[in-house]
């Protein structure tokens, strides 16, 4: 079976160019940010930068594979704050409770994506509304459940142990971060599910055609999307504690935005979860530079939208040149 | 295309040179004079006969952004407050969720049901106006417990909290702690509030006394803990060398310490007094110093006792100011509540009134 | 296959989510002496004004199976730019209200011809044009500027012979909205877009002049939206559009209007419109609290989304 799926595989892989883009961008960038500030060349400053984009970053991983799908999953930004907000609330304070908040975060996660997944593979509905609607409910439960103030209390060790550095050095969010792009990768080069969607996303009628489980997959996607979330939400909880009932408002936007500048395409069948995470840090590092420029707010606001412009324009021109579809 | 663009670049210009051409002919929020001026006016008799009712009493409260923890609490607070005045039947709350244009809609909602009082909580005091002016049409009490003090018709009376004096007690405190010298930044709520306006222009003000302090950025971290961090992380980037951190509130507050305490820098970092948010307190009375300025939450019951007085044909003044009160870090350190989540605000609410 | 009457054509010729409306209406009225007034409908069509005009503009966008994420900070950016103009050129009202409906209109344009150019995906283009035209608000205020022409607040707010100008408003955008897209070859042509840009393509249509001119009218609603928000604030407040993006596509989709385009009903449009404002209202009225209104909101539109999906027949892309 996996010979027959690899074969199948083949054709559908991204030409090396388009597939080495964000790269190119991201290492550009990152000249470019070392020439204005010699930070970014500090082992210090872009750990840091990378432990920034660790909430954004873990959520993205996930979404890669909803992209993948053809689809859009814009209920992230609230299963994080749920996912935030829960496992603050389970934990309570006590050390005793450690596991079991995490366990409730991901549980979140991955139950709405459940529900996102159930709804729009066998409603055959667009994704963009159906996420869009739920993450309006997920965003009116969680006021609902906390009263409008975040009374959760994070358990002692949780935000000490993940804010810190292994040696001095390595900060353990950005292991976190490695690891669930990692697992992604896994998911997407070495399982069916990762190469099921692949063929699905580039042509959902011929992958039905093959025998291939569209729904089973499709729903799959959106719990593993809303799983990262989840574990997008523990990431935001531990670098910043409790921060009101509605911490992760607006991500799904930046996310989306990564995941696009990573080399996903609505069309679907496209992207891979390693450009995603260029794409974060294309996102984060031009947001950076900006900031650390000295530019004001309404110019970082510009910036950040002529990049997502610019670097989806790069794109799709180079996209164009290694003689990709138009 | 390039005629298009062009005709976009004169218009952007023409934009422009029109925005410095528009002079503030409203309060201007960024001078004391406008402050003192208010505190004369908040003293002025409020003549009540055209409110006086009889029977019953209905309230609205419109809230600007209910999910705010201190606009929670205030809102909670007025729940309380009215049950304790028997002539109360009912308080309808609406959450506008930041969007003035929903504000409006809810409070035409609010008249349709027939209150006749409404509390608010202004997205924006100007954009408040228009739907305000209904409300007095219909000879409709209304009460503004936001961030700035209202002088209109259709405002009958305010609850008020002066924002220069408490911005002042935070900066002074602040210069104070730095021993008036160093490189400072500011951490200021939401972009084209008018919180972040008063704030900002208050701390230029007391910086006008303290020549060798500067203040190097002024950022816009939306009462938001990880938003303050994030920023403070690139400030802390961008300036090898900051002294202070001007942050009237105690939410933002924690995102700078954080900031600082990762970069290996919590050392150089001299924070301003922030609020009586419980996660500040509890960071107050880890480290002993810094101290609070009590936000003025007792807003909330003051409107409401201020309306029932109005709806009943009390005498009373055009305004109720609650002052706030410099504490300093020992006395701050009692507002903790340690067994309270972070997100929280040290009140006398009873039980069964804090938020569910 | 024979007709059956008025009332089967009724049937099947009414948009879905009027019954959703009607069944909204009958419970109001059943429940509340208060949304019986007259006030209260006007009211309703009064907040319910600016979200017609978008999502009529948006119309335009989705049934050509492209999306317009702009136009919330696009009304943002018109309402600011509006009361400064209005505050400094006093006497020359009209020649504001026209400039500004101008400028939006050419960022439409911007979008649509920058999507051409580009090649790139209308979400993407139309996000990051949503966070420069957020910067460009910033760089003009950083508060509530200006005020607004009487002419303008008497648009949002006055009554005509009892009726609500922006009713007037919202029927004469409805109707040339109705017109374009459902009586015209443009329609037409734009439609056939959103069911299949390649067949499109192939069967000789300039995909780019649709694409633009979609864009155009997107933005032209967009700025008509905005001189309605400038008029119900009576001031330029820079969040004025955050989030109305949304609420546009919702509107759209709920009309039954599907996001892959091919497909568009005006009239179900403004049904959905209607049913928002009347949701949003007994809401109100019926005391729900606010955190429970936003859930209902939520499942509302997942429901109406199940239930609008495409149907027997036809067979998803």
């Amino acid at each position: 079976m996996s010979t027959m799926t690899d074969s199948l595989w083949r054709p559908t892989r991204l030409p090396s160019l388009e597939e080495a883009a964000v790269w190119i961008v991201l290492a550009a960038l990152l000249l470019l940010a070392g020439l204005t500030s010699d930070a970014f060349f500090k082992l210090n400053y872009l750990t840091n930068l990378v432990r920034q984009a660790a909430p954004v970053g873990i959520t993205a991983v996930g979404v890669t594979f909803v992209m993948l799908l053809r689809g859009v999953d814009l209920s992230v930004g609230a299963i994080v704050s749920m996912s935030a907000v829960a496992c603050a609330l389970v934990m309570d304070g006590k050390p005793e409770n450690l596991w079991l908040g995490i366990l409730a975060a991901s549980a979140c996660g991955a139950l709405i994506g459940l529900a996102n997944g159930i709804l729009i593979a066998h409603g055959k509905v667009s994704s963009f509304i159906m996420t869009l609607g739920m993450s309006i409910v997920v965003y009116g439960l969680v006021q609902m459940g906390t009263g409008g103030t975040a009374r959760g209390i994070v358990s002692p060790g949780f935000r000490e142990t993940l804010n810190s550095r292994i040696g001095g050095v390595l900060p353990v969010l950005v292991i976190c971060l490695l690891v669930a792009v990692s697992f992604g990768v896994f998911l997407q080069s070495r399982t069916r599910f990762g190469r099921s969607a692949y063929l699905i996303g580039a042509n959902p009628e011929a992958a039905r055609l093959a025998g291939l489980p569209v729904n089973r997959v499709t729903v799959i996607a959106y719990i593993v999307s809303g799983l990262f979330a989840g574990l997008g939400g523990l990431a935001l909880l531990a670098r910043t504690g409790v921060s009101g009932t509605n911490p992760g408002a607006g991500m799904e936007f930046d996310v989306l935005a990564a995941v696009v500048l990573g080399g996903a395409t609505f069309a679907g069948g496209r992207g891979s979860v390693g450009g995603t995470f260029a794409g974060v840090m294309v996102l984060f590092i031009a947001l950076n530079l900006a900031n650390v420029a000295g530019m004001p707010f309404a110019a970082q606001l510009i910036i950040k939208g002529l990049i997502i412009i610019a670097a989806s324009a790069a794109h799709s021109w180079i996209g164009s040149r290694s003689g990709g579809r138009s | 295309m390039r005629q298009y663009l062009k005709l976009f670049v004169a218009t952007a210009i023409v934009g422009t040179c029109v925005t410095g051409a528009v002079v503030a002919q409203e309060m201007d929020l960024t001078k004391k004079e406008t402050y003192d001026q208010i505190m004369t006016w908040a003293k002025e008799p409020l003549d009540t006969s055209n409110y006086k009712k009889e029977g019953d009493l209905r309230i609205g409260l419109s809230a600007g952004y209910l999910s705010n923890a201190w606009i929670n609490f205030t809102a909670q607070s007025v729940k309380y407050e009215a049950s304790l005045h028997p002539e109360i039947k009912e308080v309808k709350v609406t959450d506008a969720a930041f969007n003035p244009t929903k504000q409006a809609a809810d409070i035409e909602d609010l008249l349709t049901s027939g209150v006749d009082a409404i509390l608010f909580w202004p997205v924006d005091e100007k954009a408040i106006l228009p739907v305000l002016q209904k409300a007095h049409e219909k000879g409709v009490v209304t009460i503004n417990i936001g961030y700035n003090f209202m002088r209109d018709p259709a405002v009958t009376s305010n609850a008020y909290v002066n924002q220069w004096t408490y911005s002042e007690q935070v900066a002074t405190e602040f210069a104070k702690s730095l021993n008036g010298k160093g490189k400072v930044f500011a951490m200021l709520p939401i972009a084209g509030s008018s919180a972040a306006v008063v704030q900002l222009a208050v701390l230029q003000e007391v910086l006008k006394g303290y020549p060798e302090m500067e203040l190097i950025s002024s950022e816009y971290g939306d009462w938001d803990r990880a938003k303050a961090k994030q920023l403070a992380e690139n400030l802390l980037q961008r300036f090898p060398e900051i002294d202070g951190a001007f942050s009237p509130a105690g939410q933002m507050s924690m995102g700078i310490y954080e900031a600082f305490d990762e970069a290996g820098r919590l050392g150089e970092l001299t924070l301003s007094p922030g609020d009586d948010y419980n996660g500040w307190a509890k960071l107050v009375a880890k480290e002993g110093k810094w101290g609070s300025v009590t936000s003025g939450l007792e807003v909330g019951r003051e409107a409401v006792k201020q309306a029932v007085s109005i709806l009943t044909g009390k005498p009373t003044t055009t305004a109720v100011v609650v002052p706030t009160r410099y504490l300093a870090p020992a006395e701050a350190a009692k507002l903790n509540e340690a067994d309270r989540p972070d997100d929280w605000f040290k009140t006398d609410l009873p039980t069964e009134f804090l938020p569910q | 296959m024979r007709p059956r009457g008025t009332a089967a054509l009724v049937y099947q010729e009414l948009p879905r989510i009027y019954w959703a409306l009607i069944a909204l209406i009958l419970i109001g009225v059943a429940t509340g002496p208060q949304f019986r007034t007259l006030s209260n409908l006007a009211n309703i069509l009064d907040q319910s004004a600016v979200l017609a005009v978008l999502a009529l503009g948006q119309a335009f966008v989705i049934a050509g199976g492209m999306i317009d994420l702009s136009v919330g900070q696009l009304v943002g950016l018109i309402t600011v730019v509006a009361c400064m103009m209005f505050d400094a050129f006093p006497g020359m009202s009209l020649l504001v209200i026209v400039g500004c409906i101008a400028l939006a209109a050419l960022v439409g344009l911007i979008n649509g011809e920058l999507i051409n150019r580009l090649r790139m995906p209308p979400l993407i283009l139309t996000f990051g044009m949503l966070s420069v035209l957020q910067g460009c608000i910033f760089v003009l205020t950083d508060r509530s500027v200006g005020q607004v022409a009487p002419a303008i607040a008497f648009l949002s707010n006055g009554r005509v012979l009892g009726v609500p100008a922006s009713l007037l408003l919202v029927a004469i955008v409805a109707a040339a909205a109705y017109y374009v897209l459902q009586r015209s070859v443009f329609g037409w042509h734009l439609l056939a877009m959103g069911n299949s840009a390649d067949s499109a393509r192939k069967a000789g249509l300039n995909l780019f002049s649709l694409t633009r001119f979609a864009f155009l009218v997107s933005g032209l609603c967009a700025g008509i939206a905005g001189l309605l928000v400038a008029g119900r604030l009576g001031t330029g407040f820079p969040n004025a559009g955050n989030g109305l993006e949304l609420d546009a596509i919702v509107a759209v989709v709920l009309g039954g209007t599907p996001l892959k385009g091919g497909r568009v009903s005006v009239a179900g449009i403004l049904g959905a419109v209607l049913f928002l404002g009347v949701l949003n209202n007994l809401l109100n009225l019926m005391q729900v609290p606010a955190f429970t209104q936003i859930v209902v909101k939520g499942l509302i539109v997942i429901t109406a989304t199940l239930a609008d999906r495409p149907g027997r027949v036809v067979r998803p892309a």
